[in-house]
């Protein structure tokens, strides 16, 4: 299984990044043969709606999972479309968050955990 | 780790002069100053550049080859950049947001997005901690994006360094520089005054806050100069869960102070110090809470 | 001629200046272009005649068509638009309104609708001000759409008095853009200088004739006078530094009635400006 950790750094000692949307690389990991890259987050550096391009880029790569520290209601709304399962409220280093998920020891999330992100206007002018 | 934004909707209320002062009083912590087109707070900071980085804006469309003046582009163009495009074509780089709708409709290819350099965004050294802060080339555009790049890299510092609270210098206004230094963060400190201006001002940027649900504080500078307009605030901030932590009295010495590049909160007679100091026991507790 | 009146630091005293040379010489079209944060109404006290709202086309997505959308989440270039699946999600707050959806999108699967973003106000002040005053909407970023819609109703052929939004980039610049002469108004302090120099590189740029009026004239140093001086910039008047001009100000009373003798001073900037402009 393909899982993106967002990580402060480009390496399995790295932190995992509390951020989803903003964090500045994933670690996109292989659960299968332990084989893993790591990925600028382009995204980032919007000025609104970093989480959903974010999420965009994540569910476009075929990521089952993301493990973070917290995941805003835009990007959620897009992870949650794509069907990929958020780990969210992790704060280890990365290798270790990786572990805890093989280990079953992760709790999924079902909502978004902060607040509104500017730009989430209820999603207004679908009709 | 927790993130407030000093905001006031109109300028000059004294945004910088707090948000200096707490950053004397506050530990754990790093400073960002998100007016960046026209940075004041690293005028009592000090800073000493660790390290700097070019910011490049948005991009705006330029004419690449030979234009036929077919007049498509400006027929499309929604923020009436484009003009005399039948004889000489003008693009106005003012007007232009980059959209990229007259790129797509060029029958000839010859109109592209280009990005510049439109600023330089710097990490510093301070005596109480660490800046974020940038200098937008004067009449350049994209403030909002050059705060979020601050932002970032303030969250950034944070994480790395186990950093309690990022304190932030708004800009004035409710438009996308405040807005983008508000998106995100924990907490909102309104610094307003007693005056009609400002009163309509702080109920507008009040609005913005609210938009993102986050907890809004309020002080009120030069309190003393209009009881009446003081109480209006008060009223206000009673009538909608608005928590005021503090009333700063009209002192012509803080301005003196300031021109000393001295902090205001180290004076013993100055009353207006003492309000500050006092200001900051009120919001520390929230500040360093889980 | 158009003179705007502008501060790359907030607060110094531009709505203050403007409103008051806008009361002396009493026959002018007065824009108020802080569309933020608008405050010259309460100085000049118009009676307002017409309010139109300013508006913007944004994109709605007809979904359940089976259309794909992602054409447009590709092609916008401020994340406004995201297809996720089946999904099409729109965020308007992000939205500017530039039409690039109906045009790159799916034939006849994407409408636009008016979506409100403030409105200008428009009516007449004492004694015979043609008065006009922009208001964004809180959590639009619209800024630059009611100033421009405020351009449509510049009268070059009278005196207009643009009073401007602080700090020096897009909404300033704009607020500046079409004038003959731009005052800026600084306090003397090193923050008033340091934000003055900033304006002045704007107004160089673009090559716009300016003059300085020092506000608040005794809270700080003479840095800022020594500058001008020293810079060969004009110093059109000094307002001193009186907690009775605050308490004036407060109330909405205006710099005249706290002194009269501003009035006249204020029409002798006018002329001066004039001159100025025709050398």
């Amino acid at each position: 299984m393909i899982v993106a950790i967002s990580s402060t750094g480009t390496s399995l000692e790295s932190k995992v990044d509390p951020r989803f949307g903003r964090c500045p690389f994933f670690i996109i990991y292989n659960t299968d043969d332990d084989s893993f890259e790591h990925v600028e987050n382009q995204a980032r550096q919007a000025m609104g709606g970093a989480g959903i391009q974010t999420g965009q880029m994540i569910a476009g790569r075929g990521v089952k999972a993301v493990i973070t520290g917290n995941v805003g209601p835009n990007a959620f709304r897009v992870l949650a479309a794509a069907g990929v399962k958020v780990y969210s409220g992790v704060s280890d280093q990365v290798s270790d968050a990786v572990q805890k998920l093989k280990a079953g020891e992760l709790q999924g999330t079902s909502a978004p955990d902060v607040s509104s992100h500017f730009g989430t206007g209820g999603g207004g002018g679908n009709n | 780790m927790k993130q407030i934004t000093v905001i006031s909707g109109k300028g000059g209320t004294g945004k910088t002069t707090v948000t200096s002062n707490f950053v004397k009083m506050a530990e754990d912590h790093i400073a960002v100053d998100c007016d960046v087109d026209a940075a004041n707070l690293h005028i009592l900071l000090d800073p000493k550049k660790i390290s700097e980085e070019d910011f490049v804006g948005g991009p705006i469309a330029v004419l690449t080859g030979e234009c036929i003046n077919c007049g498509r582009c400006e027929e499309e163009c929604r923020f009436e950049a484009i003009s005399n495009s039948r004889s000489e074509i003008i693009i106005d780089p003012i007007r232009c947001e980059g959209c990229g709708v007259c790129i797509y409709v060029c029958p000839e290819d010859v109109l592209e997005l280009k990005s510049e350099k439109q600023g330089t965004n710097f990490v510093s050294r301070t005596e109480f901690c660490t800046l974020v802060h940038a200098r937008l080339i004067p009449g350049a555009e994209n403030s909002g994006l050059l705060i979020t790049r601050i932002r970032n890299k303030a969250e950034d510092i944070a994480n790395e360094k186990d950093i309690k609270l990022i304190i932030i210098d708004g800009a004035p206004g409710i438009g996308c520089p405040v807005i983008s230094s508000l998106n995100g963060v924990d907490a909102t400190l309104i610094v307003t005054e007693p005056t009609l201006s400002a009163i309509s001002d702080f109920k507008k940027v009040y609005e913005v806050a609210k938009i993102f649900d986050i907890k809004v504080f309020v002080c009120i500078n030069k309190y003393d100069l209009n009881q009446i307009n003081t109480r209006e605030i008060e009223d206000f901030c009673q009538n909608n869960d608005i928590e005021l932590i503090g009333k700063i009295p009209y002192d012509d010495e803080v301005s003196i102070f300031l021109s000393q590049k001295k902090f205001v909160i180290d004076s013993r007679e100055s009353k207006a110090g003492e309000a500050i100091r006092q200001m900051w026991e009120n919001i520390k507790g929230y500040l360093y809470s889980e | 001629m158009i003179i705007s009146v502008a501060s790359g630091k907030g607060g110094t005293g531009k709505t203050t200046v403007a409103c008051n040379m806008a009361l002396s010489v009493g026959y002018c079209q007065f824009m108020d272009y802080d569309v933020e944060a608008p405050n010259s109404s309460f100085f000049l006290k118009p009676d307002i005649k017409h309010i139109h709202k300013v508006t913007i086309k944004q994109p709605y997505f007809l979904r359940g068509t089976g259309a794909d959308f992602s054409e447009c989440a590709s092609f916008c270039n401020y994340n406004a638009v995201a297809v996720v699946g089946d999904d099409v999600i729109f965020f308007p707050e992000l939205c500017h309104g530039c039409g690039g959806c109906l045009l790159v999108g799916p034939e006849g699967a994407v409408r636009e609708n008016d979506v409100v973003v403030g409105e200008v106000r428009n009516g007449v002040a004492s004694p015979s001000i043609d008065y006009y005053m922009g208001d964004l909407k809180p959590g639009s970023m619209r800024t630059i759409s009611i100033q421009g819609d405020m351009d449509k109703s510049l009268n070059r052929d009278e005196l207009v008095i643009i009073d401007c939004p602080p700090g020096t980039s897009c909404s300033m610049v704009f607020s500046v853009k079409d004038c003959d002469y731009c005052i800026l108004v600084t306090e003397p302090t090193p923050y008033g200088l340091n934000d003055l120099k900033l304006s002045i590189e704007v107004l160089e740029s673009m090559d716009k004739p300016f003059g300085v009026i020092i506000n608040r004239d005794g809270i700080g140093d003479d840095e800022v006078e020594k500058f001008c001086k020293n810079s060969g910039i004009k110093i059109l008047a000094m307002i001193p530094n009186k907690r009775e001009i605050a308490e004036y100000y407060s109330r909405g009373d205006s710099l005249i009635e706290y002194d009269s003798s501003w009035k006249s001073r204020f029409e002798e900037i006018v002329k001066e400006i004039e001159k100025d402009i025709r050398k």
